[in-house]
């Protein structure tokens, strides 16, 4: 089943086993520039509101009502990332689309688990994403459009914005090869309390995530057998995307502000951070999602300029988090 | 109290909740009555602990969960008198699911 409590999917499965709760923030971030350079993971800023789409049922798109879920606020060019956590080690399979793109593969979306191409993340392995897996090693950031613009990575491949938000499906490891694991801890990323920086000016409902930065960032390897995940339970939510400066209208509640740019952030000598997981392996970054244009580069074929801020930036404090922290080790500041 | 940890003597958690370091003392003895719902809040945050949970040691209820109770008082005094002896288990399956649709 699953919640939401305090603006976190809680995906748990008490049926199967009491160590099986998986928790899914998501994260406000700042936009690295979206240029050549593969810059380091950003920071997290704070969680993005979430909220039952049932509880504002007049006042959203019919078919937000018709797939459920929860919906949350960005303003356009916004970044995010996706934070998740379990609370006892407990392995869980996750699939993450965007507009019903698999954001591991590329491929349009699909039911169940697939090895070859892996198209899942391993948590808690995998404490975050942060975009498209286009190359090995390195992302593409997440980062919101307007649906219907051309932006998104849905209309980039399919030709059409029919879908946007973010889907996930979460499975669970099999109760008994779970009870033959040793546990693994978890680690967190910094976060911060933020600047607002700028507005946009796109009032549509539907935003849709597109491909912005390139960033430094792993999608490990599943190192379990393949047939121990339990693929006969699983959790699965529709998450929407709403533009911000509409959210106000829908839930009467103002949205978070929009977070610092990241010339701002590294000008005031804020970390930024990297991660290590030594002994895991990384995916090769998918061809589907390799060649698709991201914001800058669509943007400059149209003519248009999407991006209100995307000054180079040179990060020089650098964090380094190692997979194995203890969560007591979690490093936090003030800004 | 996080005994081991410098950082949680009654001291600094005092300084940190808004409290005199002897009144959080008296508490934590049980020698004075519970401070406010404020205090015991920001307290179970400082100590990552439940506040409903230490509000209940306290003998208090949360305001948020009177308003509740207040606003359709003969529904939730049914459904609580229900679900007082139902186990655990049972109760977290009356939790609100986040609904999956058609997608």
């Amino acid at each position: 089943m699953i919640e939401l409590k305090k603006d976190t999917l809680l995906v748990s499965f008490p049926e199967v086993h009491r160590d099986a709760t998986l928790r899914i923030e998501f994260q406000r971030t700042l936009r690295i520039p979206d240029d050549d350079r593969t810059y380091p993971l950003p920071p997290g800023l704070g969680r993005f509101p979430l909220r039952h789409v049932d509880d504002f049922a007049q006042r959203v798109p019919a078919k937000w009502q018709s797939r459920g879920g929860v919906m949350l606020p960005m303003y356009q060019s916004e970044a995010l990332w996706l934070n998740f956590s379990s609370d006892f080690g407990y392995p869980f399979a996750v699939k993450v689309g965007t507009g019903k793109i698999n954001a591991v593969t590329g491929d349009e979306w699909s039911d169940g688990l697939h090895a070859s191409p892996q198209d899942y993340l391993v948590v808690p392995d995998q404490p975050w994403l942060d975009g498209y897996c286009v190359e090995k090693g390195v992302i593409r950031q997440f980062v919101a459009m307007p649906l219907g613009s051309g932006y998104s990575v849905e209309e980039q491949i399919t030709g059409a914005g029919e879908h946007g938000g973010i889907q996930i499906v979460v499975y669970l490891f099999d109760a008994s090869a779970y009870e033959r694991l040793g546990r693994v801890r978890v680690r967190q990323r910094v976060l911060y309390d933020m600047l607002p920086a700028y507005l946009s000016e796109s009032a549509a409902p539907d935003m849709g995530l597109s491909p912005g930065g390139r960033m430094e960032q792993e999608i490990y390897d599943d190192h379990y057998p393949f047939e121990e995940w339990d693929q006969g339970h699983r959790g699965r939510c529709f998450v929407h995307l709403s533009n911000a400066l509409v959210w106000r209208s829908i839930t009467a509640e103002e949205p978070p502000p929009t977070p610092a740019t990241a010339e701002e952030y590294t000008r005031a000598g804020l970390p930024w951070f990297t991660y290590y997981a030594a002994d895991r392996a990384a995916l090769e970054g998918a061809p589907a999602l390799e060649k698709l244009k991201s914001v800058k580069q669509l943007g400059s074929e149209k003519g248009d300029a999407p991006l209100p801020e995307n000054t180079p930036v040179t990060p020089t404090n650098v964090i380094a988090l190692r997979a194995g922290l203890k969560p007591d080790q979690v490093r936090e500041g003030a800004f | 109290m996080r005994e081991a940890d410098a950082s949680y003597s009654v001291r600094q958690v005092a300084e940190r909740i808004g409290v005199e370091p002897s009144y959080l003392s008296k508490i934590e003895r049980g020698l004075t009555a519970p401070p406010s719902e404020e205090t015991i809040v920001r307290l179970a945050q400082e100590l990552r602990s439940d506040p409903d949970v230490l509000l209940a040691l306290a003998g208090k209820v949360s305001a948020d969960l009177l308003s509740v109770i207040r606003r359709r008082p003969q529904l939730f005094g049914e459904l609580i008198r229900e679900l007082k002896d139902m186990p655990d288990q049972a109760v977290v399956r009356l939790v609100r699911e986040v609904r999956d649709g058609a997608w």
